[in-house]
């Protein structure tokens, strides 16, 4: 499923602490094109569950959550476009 | 003896179990309800608060434990609290929040822990204990011989309000989720799946760490403590042990604190959560000041977010409530600065 989405921006917040994973996801997504898909690497557990906890407020949309191995995740979000 | 003290290791790695699986920060929990609107962990905070505040009344009615607010030295508690809540938010973590991180690989976290250790230590007895002292000392009120409690200012007994207070708190909460139509978080997986693999939600890890709570109290009683769980003693117990200060051993804060890696090293690794992770110089450096100052601060306001929200709010105790206010204000005044000013630039 993943395979067929194309991203437009790609973010690595790994090694990242607390909350910069989010902050970083956030504001990127800020200064994205309503479509544009955002791809971020993460492997904090919490901002896992938190940055798709808090997407929607923002309007954007969560794609997929991918389990990269152990921590490593990879997010696809399509951004709102409030730019 | 031994064994007594030892109890603190086995709530210590029950306790960061816990903390590891319901990624149960403090500093996330008070800092997030401005950065992101989100009051997800706050809410596993309170739960824990209002289990303990009944089980601890319980307890004490039955004898097993006796309560032992921290005391209230208003200009300590007040200034201690602001500066622990800045360097909390610097450090990405509360004392609790730093010490399981460490657990599950986080440099950042240990850096931190290194500063909460050092700076507790040197306003403990070091050079910073003057102004510690000065504001403990020219600040301090009681109520009578006790250190005075949101009860015993109106002369009624704590435990038997405490278990009144949580009920009360308990239905107001409910009454008020219910009329808000609150959505439970979805679950899904086997339990064994849900327990040892996925992020506890708010609910069960709030009533867990409430529980442990009791457990804590009531080992460390039999310890010869006498108080539920708290970090930042645990910590400065073992640096003196390091530097060999005369006198000086590892209590049961020691074994817990200790106990606290463990738990969350084997939480983290039964979830593969486990990596070392290294956040760069800069964070280091930056986590690092953030520790020292919630060293300072813990000690000079007697309390850091466990000893005074966890611990102490469910005892009443005046000078917890006022150390936990000012860790709110000091933390949502960093993060303000740092976050909130920066994203709207």
């Amino acid at each position: 499923m993943t395979e067929t989405v194309k991203t437009t921006k790609s973010l690595d917040v790994c090694g990242k602490i607390c909350p910069y994973p989010d902050m970083d996801t956030m504001t990127t997504l800020k200064k994205m094109n309503k479509g544009e898909i955002l791809e971020v690497l993460l492997d904090y557990p919490l901002s896992v569950e938190r940055i798709p906890r808090n997407l929607k407020k923002q309007g954007h949309r969560l794609i997929s959550v991918e389990q990269l191995g152990g921590p490593n995740h990879r997010l696809l979000i399509e951004a709102h476009g409030l730019k | 003896m031994t064994i007594a003290i030892l109890s603190g290791l086995l709530v210590g790695i029950l306790f960061g179990f816990a903390l590891q699986r319901g990624r149960f920060c403090m500093n996330s929990a008070i800092r997030d309800t401005i950065l992101l609107q989100d009051t997800t962990l706050l809410k596993g905070v309170f739960v824990a608060i209002l289990v303990a505040m009944f089980g601890f009344g319980v307890m004490a009615l039955g004898g097993l434990i006796k309560f032992s607010p921290t005391p209230l030295f208003w200009g300590a508690n007040l200034v201690g609290g602001i500066v622990f809540g800045v360097g909390m938010v610097l450090a990405g973590g509360c004392a609790s929040g730093i010490t399981y991180r460490v657990g599950e690989g986080m440099v950042g976290a240990l850096s931190a822990l290194i500063g909460l250790a050092t700076a507790g230590t040197l306003t403990a007895m070091g050079f910073l204990a003057p102004i510690k002292n000065a504001l403990q000392t020219n600040t301090k009120i009681m109520v009578g011989e006790a250190n005075p409690t949101l009860a015993n200012i109106f002369g009624l007994p704590t435990d038997v309000v405490a278990i009144i207070l949580a009920i009360v708190l308990a239905i107001v909460w409910f009454v008020i989720a219910r009329k808000n139509r609150e959505d439970s978080e979805p679950t899904s997986g086997s339990m064994v799946t849900r327990i040892f693999k996925k992020g506890w939600t708010w609910l069960p890890a709030g009533i867990v760490i409430g529980l442990i709570n009791m457990l804590a109290f009531y080992l460390s009683t039999l310890a010869g403590r006498s108080y539920p769980l708290a970090i930042t003693s645990g910590w400065i117990g073992i640096v003196k042990v390091i530097f060999a200060v005369p006198d000086s051993k590892l209590g049961w804060d020691a074994f817990l604190v200790i106990g606290i890696i463990v738990g969350a090293f084997i939480a983290a690794m039964i979830a593969s959560e486990f990596k070392i992770r290294w956040p760069g110089w800069k964070m280091v450096v930056q986590t690092l000041i953030g520790g020292l100052l919630m060293g300072f601060g813990a000690v000079t306001s007697a309390g850091c977010n466990v000893t005074h929200i966890l611990s102490g709010l469910p005892q009443l105790g005046l000078g917890s409530l006022l150390g936990a206010i000012s860790i709110v204000i000091g933390a949502w005044l960093a993060a303000y600065v740092i976050f909130v000013r920066r994203q709207k630039a």
